[in-house]
């Protein structure tokens, strides 16, 4: 079974759902500004859990492209910005060769693709660096005065190569993490 | 119109808009009011923009939120009026920082909730198919529209179980408080799913032939009129962005 299938679509839209949802309440946090650069290490950690038990089903390629790319889509749908679906599909693609390079069975190479797919949060942060003059005013308009000026202090304009660093490491971390839950959890009830 | 084994819920048909319609209007207010792309200009439309969920759900019929939407956006519009002259204090801050959230926020959630209120997943995929969009996007797309209220859902009543065994955010270990809530919630999530994706493999999802619909799905005068408004919010900031040159 290397191709697509029906069933294999459902899933991709249900733990795409469920990464969103766990995305979405950490996401919240991100209104105290200092949880802003703290969102790319709480959001692979635990997101890893959802991500663990997802690799569980995952048997072929394209399934991590799909999530990737969707939550892109749907990180534009609630306002965060239109270059997640880029990072999204990149990263995406790239934790989807890694897995494939460990026959989609490697637990060590589970961990590390979900180190790589979690990198694609760097899309969240690539206006701040970027566009950075155009989306403080948007930012002053939208948080505040307070919140853009306590923003643009935490995260300087040479920050994201560290950003991306913290995303591979912490989403290493989710992934080892998930792995010890599944464990525990998932695979004694026996829906892994 | 029948309800069916997928919907969301097909609940009270006033203005019929097509689906893609719906998605399109969310995609402009997503950028426009709830992102807050395209500087002035978007700002001074918001407001408009605003009443476009509104219209629609007073189609709807659907009183209770409508009367909601109302008081929580009109009311922070209006203090948002009323105390931006005068600013002063710390009091007045905190008031125009949650009136700015409601603004930005309230028309967004609104136009989600009402696409997810009135379109059902059948009409949803038979308009994605007629995009022309790849079953590898249709299909999870479809699959999370209907099941984001089940996840919630059942966010919510685990949250409401542990409270009753004293498990709360705030005394203890913030790992364990996640453990109990996470675990519990994709174990229930992943069995829905499960029971979901049989469902819809007997109705032939992801089938290698062509499905067939009988949701009546199309553009009439009013998809027309609300594309035109989509267009007309894109151009305006474009046009202010040139012309401001």
């Amino acid at each position: 079974m290397n191709k697509l299938q029906g069933k294999d679509l459902i899933n991709v839209g249900i733990f795409t759902a469920l990464y969103f949802v766990v995305l979405m309440a950490i996401a919240m946090l991100g209104f105290i500004p200092i949880f802003l650069p703290l969102l790319i290490v709480l959001v692979p950690i635990v997101g890893g859990i959802v991500m663990m038990l997802y690799y569980s089903k995952i048997h072929c390629f394209g399934m991590l492209s799909l999530t990737g790319l969707i939550t892109g889509i749907l990180m534009l749908l609630t306002g965060m910005g239109y270059w997640s679906i880029a990072t999204g599909l990149v990263f995406g693609v790239l934790a989807d060769l890694v897995l494939k390079s460990g026959g989609y069975k490697s637990a060590r190479k589970g961990v590390f693709s979900h180190g790589v797919f979690s990198m694609w949060l760097i899309g969240n942060y690539m206006p701040l660096v970027l566009t950075r003059n155009s989306y403080y005013q948007q930012l002053v308009t939208k948080n505040g005065q307070d919140y853009a000026d306590a923003a643009m202090h935490y995260i300087s304009a040479g920050s994201l190569p560290v950003l991306l660093i913290a995303g591979f490491i912490c989403g290493c971390i989710g992934g080892v993490i998930g792995q010890k839950v599944f464990k525990k959890h998932f695979q004694r009830a026996g829906i892994a | 119109m029948r309800r069916e084994f997928l919907a969301s819920s097909g609940a009270g048909r006033g203005l019929i808009l097509d689906p893609c319609t719906k998605l399109a209007l969310l995609l402009v207010i997503a950028v426009f009011v709830l992102s807050g792309e395209g500087g002035a200009a978007a700002k001074q439309m918001a407001p408009l923009l605003a009443l476009v969920p509104f219209g629609l759900i007073i189609c709807e019929r659907a009183w209770q939120a409508a009367g909601l939407y109302l008081a929580l956006y009109g009311g922070s519009w209006v203090l948002q009026l009323v105390l931006m002259p005068r600013l002063d204090g710390a009091a007045a801050f905190v008031v125009l920082a949650i009136c700015g959230f409601l603004l930005r926020f309230m028309p967004g959630i609104m136009m989600g909730y009402i696409t997810v209120r009135t379109t059902t997943v059948s009409e949803f995929v038979a308009a994605m198919e007629r995009l022309h969009l790849p079953a590898q996007i249709v299909i999870p797309m479809s699959v999370i529209f209907r099941f984001f209220p089940t996840v919630v859902e059942e966010a919510r009543a685990i949250n409401d179980a542990m409270r009753m065994r004293g498990i709360r955010f705030g005394g203890g270990r913030a790992s364990a408080m996640l453990e109990y809530r996470l675990v519990p919630m994709l174990i229930c999530c992943v069995k829905i799913g499960e029971e979901l994706s049989a469902a819809a493999l007997t109705r032939g999802l992801g089938g290698p032939v062509k499905r067939t619909n009988i949701c009546e799905i199309g553009f009439r005068v009013q998809d027309g009129v609300a594309l035109l408004l989509c267009v007309a919010a894109v151009a305006w900031p474009v046009a202010a962005f040139f012309m401001g040159r």
